[in-house]
């Protein structure tokens, strides 16, 4: 099972072989959740009299099973994913080509130089000192973000974008601009992207009758650079430099990517920025993209699979706190279905989930596997609770369905509170942590709500974290226009649901009839204002919007509830947040430390295991050696470490001694005679060795000059 | 000024003369045993030459007229015309260059960026209608590819698809380049010699004045940064006295002078001319040129070059600095096409002045696509920023995203380059909050002016170096110190999950610091990572460092020394 599961995280996602692509920390699977007791003695009871093989034969069905709807699920999720990415750039990516097609034209204006003339290495001058024909074209893209991991995918779909519009499009990555190979080394990918020909000495002349041939003329060259920070200044420069002497030869137009304005200042010297004549373009922020991202996965399509409070609370301090990218978090995603899938009995029979129409169809024709499945499915303690008395087929459908009517409803909640907050910078993150908790917020909402009513200047005491109070709070501050607009997106959000929908409809023609009075009379007395007239639309918007406000409540504490209350969630649902963590961080110098203070319990030896920490000769030399340096402080005296490490090496030491006068083990003393009559020079050897091994793994530090005779402890505390 | 100039040319007139005289003389059996010795090496050479130029045939070869600017005839009044306060320069170069087939000294071009020297030789060479090849040392960014590109010229190679984009010949030593030269010069020569014959028949391709070619050589102190063994510029300024060939003319381009050339390997035999910086007259006379409004722009002129002028007077600064601010200044006129009087002028002016200095602050102004301007979320903030015109900068909050872990890395490393190591224990004691007053009392036992003379000091170091562990251990601090002051953001953000996860802050700082160290925020120096003697710097401005800690509401200048 174990190995099942390691390779199904390990390989990177085809999209990004890019070396930015984070790696995945392979980990021993957590063992399959073991069923209660009940539990097993059903499945024993079931296949009769169970021998180990047809276990067996369970277990490799279940593995299969488990690693097709892996795939299944998350190609699905991964191919939402790519889709929502893509639609959130396909904006910035028009404006982009579109601007392009500018900046060609105003290259062009200043005049195509005949063949001869394009393919001279000496400048053209023309007389207008215009600034297309001193300076080149640059967009430059923002990505307003330190990592540029999740940038990765959205520059080479840049390149697709603009290759599909007719541009010849080079992409370079930081890594081509490096001090080593100097202008030399960008020059050449450049020439190979652009003429798909190895050059052996590369020249910018050679771009430039390239161009001039075959019909290269009518599109302009689009150099895209991803990431300009990484990239070695001095080099980018040169090659601007070098860019710029053939600007109306060559019509390049340079794309870069860059964090912000003025890391790009800080990369480039004045003189190459100079050359530059910038445009700016952002790219959707994280933030905006994660919200996407977790509106499309986690609510608009149902992948068959949730998150608890727990893992998406984790999720999103480690987002926020800690790695910051979309990669990491899609990645987490990934391992947390992998958990799931490992450690719920029942997690992988649930293709009937996904395709919404069919659920009796689930577990394909095989009705064996069917029946085992169900009895499997009633084992869980979801549905262990509400003790219910008959167990057939029907009240697996029965809970597929209402579990299902749960989730739509929970989703449409959700997506209605948060086409309430997309514009008042609540990210869809927080709120859906919030709603994940709904027992504190149901119990908080009605206090607060009673509190409000009697009372708004209990403003200040809204808490930052209440987002879904905020949010109450939003649409009851929200001007008429306004609400009616929301009211109108509500609607169409919540179609298909008709409890809600035909609410959300009754308020809509509520605030139609009022909009519909306060405009005409706005119209009709806005040159006296009558101030009764005032007061009365005022009024009527203040109860227009309590109403609103009461409906929102109403609908959260209504159909919020909590997913675990629901039977058979343990088919869709994850809140392992611990499994996750090890999974997602792995804390490997942690490890490291711990393994080798730890070694006998790896090992497993007779010799070690009885002593417990203490080190032994048989000990490994790294093991040995980094169980001394607990001892020390900060610095260790070379000498002394080595002599104690002698010392228990090669005869039982004062210490061992102790040791074994405690604990009279014949075959410790065997064990401790034996490497008595070692050379001094090996002893010397294998020290050497161990203490090279703790510097790689980073544990220690070399002697300095300044004190030759010191080593250092470098990494502290477990 | 004008005596000078005189001298100026009286000398090299006799000079050239003198010299021709001496090579001719000197010359003839030096090239006759060259051309003879490299004949024999070159016959193989030559046969790959003609199937070279069979291919290019097959394209479109390139003749001897390629290598000469000829669309169009220039002349003198034109060219002088074209170049405002440049008839001294032009004139000059046009004696030293001499008459039809005179031998001259090597010519040296120089002054400051964007004064004119390139266009002004490319024209004076329109004008005559001499043959020259151009070499950029921009372009040409090491040995081979500067000797490649001389000769793919001499030899009328074109690099095309046929040939797979190669050179000529194969040349990096410059040994080779003086053999091979020498060989494709000859040849050019004999050429044009040839077809000065057969013009006298046809006149129709009669386009090449005289027999001389001209090596221009531009951007030459491009070659100090990519020659390391500096080698090149000695070479490059004898290779007259190498080549001993009276038909050939160089000429170098240069922004710095001839003292900054001075090598030890000789004199450099080369005649400076020196291309002086533009004053704003003669900016004015340039900017002037083929305006379609003359008078509004020669208005619009008077208010803006003066303070331009006080900051550089190179063109092309100049240009891009101003060119934005005309299309300002022409806002709002109806018809640009008026000729303003004094009452539009002053309205003109009221509604430039603003824009002026905030364009004289900017060095590198981006302008965002107005479309999406238009639809971006933050409109507020946009709407505040086209009133003035460098709004990103202005922008007070932090406008990219960067997780937590990650800002406090960055103060971290910030503080740690700019404080003093020996600070750091009465900064940051466990007591967190209470080092603040501790640091006050210790600055003010010291002396005002020792610590002005110290504070001083330290902005002249710059950012210091730091020592992971020192980095580590501050981060520690002002992490903790973070969570638990009362009021902050941060631990609210927490209270969704204090669960044990808090004390996992450090979990991953190492990734975060490397990502730091790519993104240029954090700058690493050393080499060996197992080594342990890595030191950081912080390559953070204050005012970025002040942005991320208000992102966090963490109390910066509280630690920031001598603040």
């Amino acid at each position: 099972m174990a190995p099942t599961a390691d390779s199904v995280a390990s390989p990177p996602t085809p999209a990004a072989e890019n070396d930015l692509q984070p790696f995945f920390v392979l980990h021993k699977a957590a063992p399959p959740r073991k069923p209660t007791g009940k539990t097993r003695r059903r499945i024993d009871l079931s296949p009769k009299k169970a021998d180990a093989k047809e276990k067996d034969n369970v277990q490799v069905l279940d593995d299969n099973f488990r690693f097709e709807s892996f795939n299944l699920r998350w190609c699905k999720i991964d191919c939402t994913i790519r889709n929502v990415l893509r639609e959130i750039n396909a904006r910035v990516f028009e404006e982009i080509d579109r601007w392009v097609r500018e900046s060609f034209d105003a290259i062009r204006a200043c005049g195509v130089p005949n063949l001869a003339r394009a393919t001279r290495p000496h400048p053209i001058f023309n007389g207008a000192a215009t600034s297309a024909s001193r300076q080149l074209f640059t967009a430059i893209l923002l990505t307003k973000n330190v990592e540029f991991v999740d940038d990765v995918l959205t520059f080479a779909d840049l390149g697709v974008h603009l290759r599909s519009c007719g541009c010849h499009v080079a992409q370079l990555t930081s890594l081509d601009f490096s001090a080593k190979n100097g202008v030399g080394g960008c020059l050449k990918t450049l020439l190979r992207q652009f003429l798909t020909v190895g050059i052996d000495a590369p020249d910018i002349s050679i771009l430039a009758s390239w161009y001039t041939e075959q019909g290269n003329y009518e599109s302009p060259l689009v150099v895209i650079i991803d990431d300009v920070q990484r990239c070695c200044g001095s080099v980018l420069a040169d090659l601007i430099i070098m860019l710029r002497e053939w600007v109306i030869k060559i019509p390049i137009i340079l794309i870069v990517g860059v964090a912000t304005l003025d890391a790009l200042r800080n990369t480039l010297p004045s003189n190459a920025l100079q050359c530059l004549s910038p445009c700016g373009f952002t790219l959707g922020t994280p933030t905006e993209r994660m919200d996407a991202v977790v509106e499309a996965v986690l609510l608009k399509h149902y992948h068959g699979f949730s998150i608890g409070k727990q893992v998406t609370t984790f999720l999103r301090n480690f987002f926020l706190r800690h790695d910051g990218t979309l990669t990491s978090f899609i990645r987490a995603l990934k391992i947390a279905m992998v958990q799931h899938l490992l450690v719920e009995p029942v997690s992988f029979a649930l293709e009937g989930l996904i395709n919404e129409e069919d659920t009796k169809s689930f577990g394909g024709e095989n009705t064996l596997l069917r029946e085992a499945m169900i009895k499997r499915c009633l084992d869980l303690p979801s549905y262990q609770r509400p003790s219910r008395s008959n167990r057939n087929g029907d009240i697996w459908d029965c809970g597929l369905s209402e579990l299902k009517r749960f989730r739509k409803l929970w989703v449409c909640v959700a997506m209605c509170l948060f086409e309430v907050g997309k514009n008042h910078k609540i990210t869809l993150l927080d709120l859906y942590c919030e709603m994940l908790e709904p027992e504190k917020l149901n119990s908080r909402t009605s206090r607060h709500f009673e509190l409000e009513k009697d009372d708004h200047s209990l403003f200040g005491g809204l808490q930052k974290g209440d987002f879904v109070h905020q949010i109450i709070q939003i649409v009851r501050d929200l001007p008429a226009m306004e609400l009616c607009k929301l009211l109108k997106s509500w609607e169409i959000l919540t179609r298909g649901i008709t409890e809600i929908n035909e609410k959300v409809k009754e308020l809509q023609s509520l605030t139609t009839f009022d909009e519909n009075r306060p405009r005409r009379d706005l119209t009709e007395t806005s040159k006296r204002h009558t101030a009764k007239s005032n007061i009365n639309v005022k009024r009527d918007g203040t109860t227009m919007k309590e109403k609103v406000a009461t409906f929102v409540d109403c609908t959260i504490r209504q159909y919020m509830r909590p997913i675990e209350s629901i039977p058979f969630n343990e088919i869709v649902f994850f809140d392992n947040v611990d499994k996750l963590r090890t999974a997602l961080i792995g804390d490997p110098r942690r490890r490291i430390q711990a393994d080798l203070l730890e070694s006998h319990k790896f090992l497993k030896c007779s010799c070690c295991s009885k002593n417990g920490s203490m080190p032994s000769p048989s000990m490994h030399d790294t093991s040995i050696l980094y169980t001394l340096t607990q001892e020390h402080g900060d610095l260790i005296n070379l000498h002394d470490w080595f002599q104690s490490f002698k010392s228990i090496i090669s005869h039982p030491g004062l210490k061992a001694k102790q040791r074994l006068r405690m604990s009279p083990s014949p075959k410790k003393r065997k064990g401790s005679k034996e490497p008595r009559n070692r050379s001094d020079a090996s002893i010397q050897a294998e020290f050497c060795r161990a203490v090279t091994e703790l510097q790689i793994t980073g544990l220690i530090r070399m002697p300095s000059k300044r004190r030759p005779d010191y080593l250092q402890r470098v990494a502290f505390g477990l | 000024m004008d005596s000078c100039i005189s001298s100026s040319e009286a000398a090299p007139s006799f000079f050239i003369t003198k010299l021709g005289r001496e090579m001719s003389r000197e010359e003839s059996p030096h090239v006759n045993r060259r051309t003879t010795r490299s004949s024999s090496s070159t016959t193989p050479n030559s046969k790959t030459a003609v199937e070279v130029s069979k291919i290019i045939s097959n394209t479109q070869s390139l003749t001897v007229n390629d290598l000469v600017l000829s669309d169009e005839s220039l002349t003198l009044e034109e060219l002088i015309n074209s170049f405002p306060h440049r008839r001294v320069q032009i004139l000059e170069l046009i004696k030293l260059l001499g008459p039809l087939n005179s031998p001259m000294i090597p010519l040296f071009v120089y002054g400051g960026a964007s004064t004119g020297k390139t266009s002004t030789v490319l024209e004076i060479f329109k004008h005559l209608k001499r043959p020259f090849i151009y070499s950029s040392c921009i372009t040409c960014y090491n040995t081979r590819i500067l000797f490649e590109s001389i000769l793919n010229q001499l030899l009328l190679h074109r690099k095309h698809e046929n040939n797979g984009y190669s050179s000529a010949k194969r040349c990096e030593k410059p040994s080779d380049f003086v053999n091979l030269l020498h060989d494709a010069l000859s040849t050019f020569i004999d050429r044009l010699e040839g077809d000065l014959g057969k013009s006298n028949s046809k006149k129709s391709a009669l386009q090449v004045n005289g027999k001389m070619i001209y090596l221009i050589i531009d951007n030459l102190e491009h070659i100090r940064e990519w020659d390391k063994s500096s080698n090149m510029l000695p070479f490059l300024f004898n290779l007259y006295n190498i080549l001993k060939m009276p038909e050939v003319g160089l000429i170098f381009i240069s922004k710095t002078s001839l003292d900054t050339y001075h090598s030890d390997t000789g004199c450099i035999e080369s005649f400076p001319v020196y291309f002086p910086d533009y004053t704003e007259d003669d900016l004015r006379q340039i900017f002037m040129k083929n305006q379609s409004n003359p008078k509004l722009y020669s208005s619009f002129l008077d208010v803006v070059l003066r303070p331009f002028c006080r900051i550089t007077r190179r063109v092309d600064d100049v240009t891009t600095a101003i060119s934005p601010l005309y299309k300002k200044y022409c806002e709002p006129l109806d018809d640009t096409g008026i000729t303003p009087n004094e009452d539009t002028k002053r309205k003109l002016f009221k509604h430039i002045n603003p824009y002026i200095s905030q364009s004289l602050k900017e060095t590198f102004h981006v302008p965002s696509q107005p479309t999406l301007k238009a639809s971006a979320s933050k409109d507020k903030t946009r709407r505040k920023g086209i009133t003035k015109p460098g709004f990103w900068e202005s922008l007070d909050e932090m406008d990219f995203h960067m997780s937590t872990c990650a800002k406090y890395l960055l103060i971290s490393a910030f503080l740690a380059s700019r404080n003093p190591a020996t600070l750091d224990a009465s900064l940051f004691d466990s007591t967190g909050g209470s080092g603040n007053r501790k640091r006050k009392r210790k600055s003010s036992e010291k002396s005002m002016e020792k610590k002005e003379s110290k504070e001083q000091e330290l902005l002249m170091k710059g950012p210091g170096t730091f020592p992971l562990e020192r980095l580590l251990a501050i981060f520690q601090c002002i992490s903790s110190v973070a969570e638990y002051s009362p009021n902050d953001e941060v631990p609210q953000i927490d209270g969704l999950g204090t669960d044990g996860w808090d004390s996992g802050l450090m979990a991953d700082v190492l990734l975060q610091l490397s990502s730091l160290c790519s993104a240029n925020f954090i700058t690493k120096g050393g080499s060996c990572p197992l080594e342990g003697g890595i030191r950081y710097r912080s390559a953070v401005s204050e005012d970025m460092a002040l942005k991320v800690a208000r992102s966090l509401k963490f109390p910066l200048s509280k630690y920031l020394y001598s603040r």
